[in-house]
C-alpha cells in the first residue's frame, strides 16, 4: 500500500498528464495497479485541494484538474529557494547564495591561486 | 535610590547590546573554531535578553524587596510595601512586562511562521522532486545550481539538476555532507533566536550583526564538520570548488533573486584553502568558560540577596 505522500505525486501526475478535468473514477481506474479504492483517491484529492494544488469544476461527477503545472510549481519553489528574505537562512539551508558577476571572477581567482592544500 | 543589582544588571545589558556583539562580530578567532563562536553567540545573546529585563525588573520590585525572590516572596505573600511604590517602579515593571512579551512573543511568532513556510515548501517539494543521485538527496528540476535542505521532523535535502551538471561526483558529495551537517546539527535552532532578537530589536545594530555573524558561523562550522566525512586526497579543495562553482553559477536564477554579499563567501573559500591553525586548547577554554560566566553573571544578580 502507498503512502499518502506517494499517492499525492501519482494522482498530480495523472491531472498533469492529462488533456481537461478528470473525473475520481477515472483516477481509480488509472490507478488500479496500486489497488487504490476510490475513497482513499477522493481523500488524496481533498489533502491536495487544501494544499492548493488542485481544484475541482461543478459537474456531477464532479471533476478535478491541476492548479499549475509541474513547472509553476517548480519555479515558485526556486523563487522562494533563491530569494532573501530575512528568515530564508532559518527555514531552509541553503549551500551557498548567489553572488554578482565581480564577485564570481574574485572568488575563481582566488581558487587558481590557492594552494592544494 | 536604585538597587545596585539593577545598576549593575543595566551596564551588563548596555555591554552585551553594543560593545560585546561589535567586537565579537569583528574578532578574528571565530572562524578558527565557528562552533566555539557559536556558543559564544548564544550566551551573548540570552544574557543580553535576561540582563535587559531583569534591570529592570529588579528596579520595579524594590520597594517589595532588595532581590527578586525576596520580592517575589514578598507580593505573593501580601506584606505591604517598605518603600513608596514611585511611578518609576511602574514605569520599570511596564517596560519589563513588553519586553519580556514581546521578546518570547516574536520569538514564538517566528517559529510557527518559519514552521509554516517549511511545510510550504516540503507541500511544493514532495511534488516536484524525484530521486537524486545520492539516498537521502532529491533532484529538482531547475538549470540554476542550487542545492538546500528543509529542517525539521522529516528533513529534505535537495539538489537542483543544475547543479548536478555543474560539479564533479566529488564536489557533489562535498555539498550533500555540507548540507548533511546543517541537518545533524540543527543549525536552523541556533539560527531562530538570533531572527527573532532582529525581528523584536529593530533599532538595535547588534540585533542585525549578531544574525549575520551567525550565519556565517554556521556556514563555516557545517564546511568543517563535511571535510571530516569527505574522502579524496584534497577535500578541502573540492569543497572550495563546490562553493565557487555554486555561487558564481547563476545559470538561469529567476529575477527577483537578490544576490549575497561576497564577502561571507569569500572568507569560506579563503580558509578551506588557506587554514589557519586551529585554537589552542587554552583559548577554547578561556571562550567557553566567558560563554558560561556570561550567563552565570545575570542569572546570579537576579536570584542573589541584594548588594546594597
Amino acid at each position: 500500500m502507498a503512502s499518502l505522500g506517494e499517492l499525492e505525486r501519482a494522482v498530480m501526475d495523472r491531472l498533469w498528464a492529462a488533456d481537461g478535468p478528470v473525473a475520481a473514477t477515472r483516477l481509480r481506474n488509472e490507478l488500479a495497479d496500486r489497488g487504490v479504492a476510490l475513497t482513499t483517491v477522493h481523500t488524496v484529492l481533498t489533502r491536495l485541494e487544501q494544499k492548493g494544488f488542485v481544484r475541482h469544476d461543478d459537474a456531477r461527477p464532479r471533476r478535478f484538474s491541476a492548479r499549475a503545472s509541474r513547472e509553476d510549481h517548480a519555479a515558485e519553489l526556486m523563487h522562494e529557494v533563491l530569494g532573501q528574505a530575512a528568515d530564508r537562512q532559518a527555514v531552509l539551508a541553503r549551500f551557498v547564495g548567489s553572488v554578482n558577476d565581480e564577485e564570481a571572477r574574485l572568488l575563481r581567482e582566488l581558487l587558481a591561486g590557492g594552494s592544494t592544500g | 535610590m536604585l538597587p545596585v543589582t539593577a545598576v549593575a544588571l543595566a551596564v551588563l545589558a548596555a555591554l552585551l547590546a553594543w560593545p560585546v556583539p561589535a567586537l565579537l562580530a569583528r574578532a578574528q578567532w571565530p572562524g578558527r573554531d565557528p562552533l566555539v563562536a557559536l556558543v559564544c553567540w548564544q550566551a551573548v545573546g540570552l544574557a543580553g535578553g535576561l540582563s535587559m529585563i531583569g534591570a529592570l525588573l529588579v528596579h520595579g520590585l524594590a520597594p517589595w524587596g532588595h532581590s527578586l525572590p525576596e520580592a517575589a516572596w514578598a507580593v505573593v505573600r501580601g506584606h505591604v510595601v517598605t518603600e513608596p511604590v514611585r511611578g518609576d517602579h511602574w514605569v520599570a515593571l511596564t517596560l519589563a512586562g513588553v519586553l519580556a512579551f514581546e521578546l518570547v512573543g516574536v520569538l514564538l511568532l517566528s517559529w510557527a511562521r518559519i514552521v509554516r513556510t517549511r511545510r510550504r515548501h516540503r507541500e511544493l517539494l514532495e511534488l516536484v522532486v524525484q530521486p537524486g543521485p545520492q539516498p537521502d538527496a532529491r533532484l529538482l528540476d531547475h538549470p540554476a545550481p542550487v542545492a538546500f535542505c528543509i529542517p525539521g521532523a522529516r528533513p529534505l535535502l535537495v539538489l537542483s539538476s543544475g547543479m548536478v551538471a555543474e560539479l564533479d561526483d566529488g564536489q557533489l558529495a562535498a555539498v550533500v555532507a555540507h548540507e548533511r551537517a546543517h541537518l545533524a546539527e540543527h543549525h536552523h535552532l541556533l539560527l531562530l533566536p538570533f531572527v527573532a532578537w532582529k525581528a523584536a530589536l529593530p533599532v538595535l545594530p547588534a540585533a542585525e550583526r549578531a544574525h549575520g555573524a551567525v550565519r556565517e558561523l554556521v556556514e563555516m562550522r557545517a564546511d568543517d564538520v563535511a571535510l571530516g566525512s569527505l574522502s579524496g586526497t584534497s577535500p578541502r579543495r573540492t569543497l572550495a570548488e563546490a562553493i565557487v562553482a555554486a555561487a558564481g553559477g547563476a545559470g538561469g536564477v529567476p529575477t527577483g533573486a537578490l544576490a549575497v554579499s561576497g564577502a561571507g563567501v569569500r572568507a569560506r573559500v579563503v580558509r578551506l584553502l588557506e587554514p589557519a591553525h586551529p585554537l589552542p586548547a587554552a583559548a577554547r577554554w578561556t571562550a567557553l568558560s566567558g560563554a558560561v560566566l556570561l550567563l552565570l553573571l545575570p542569572t546570579a544578580l537576579l536570584l542573589l540577596p541584594a548588594l546594597g
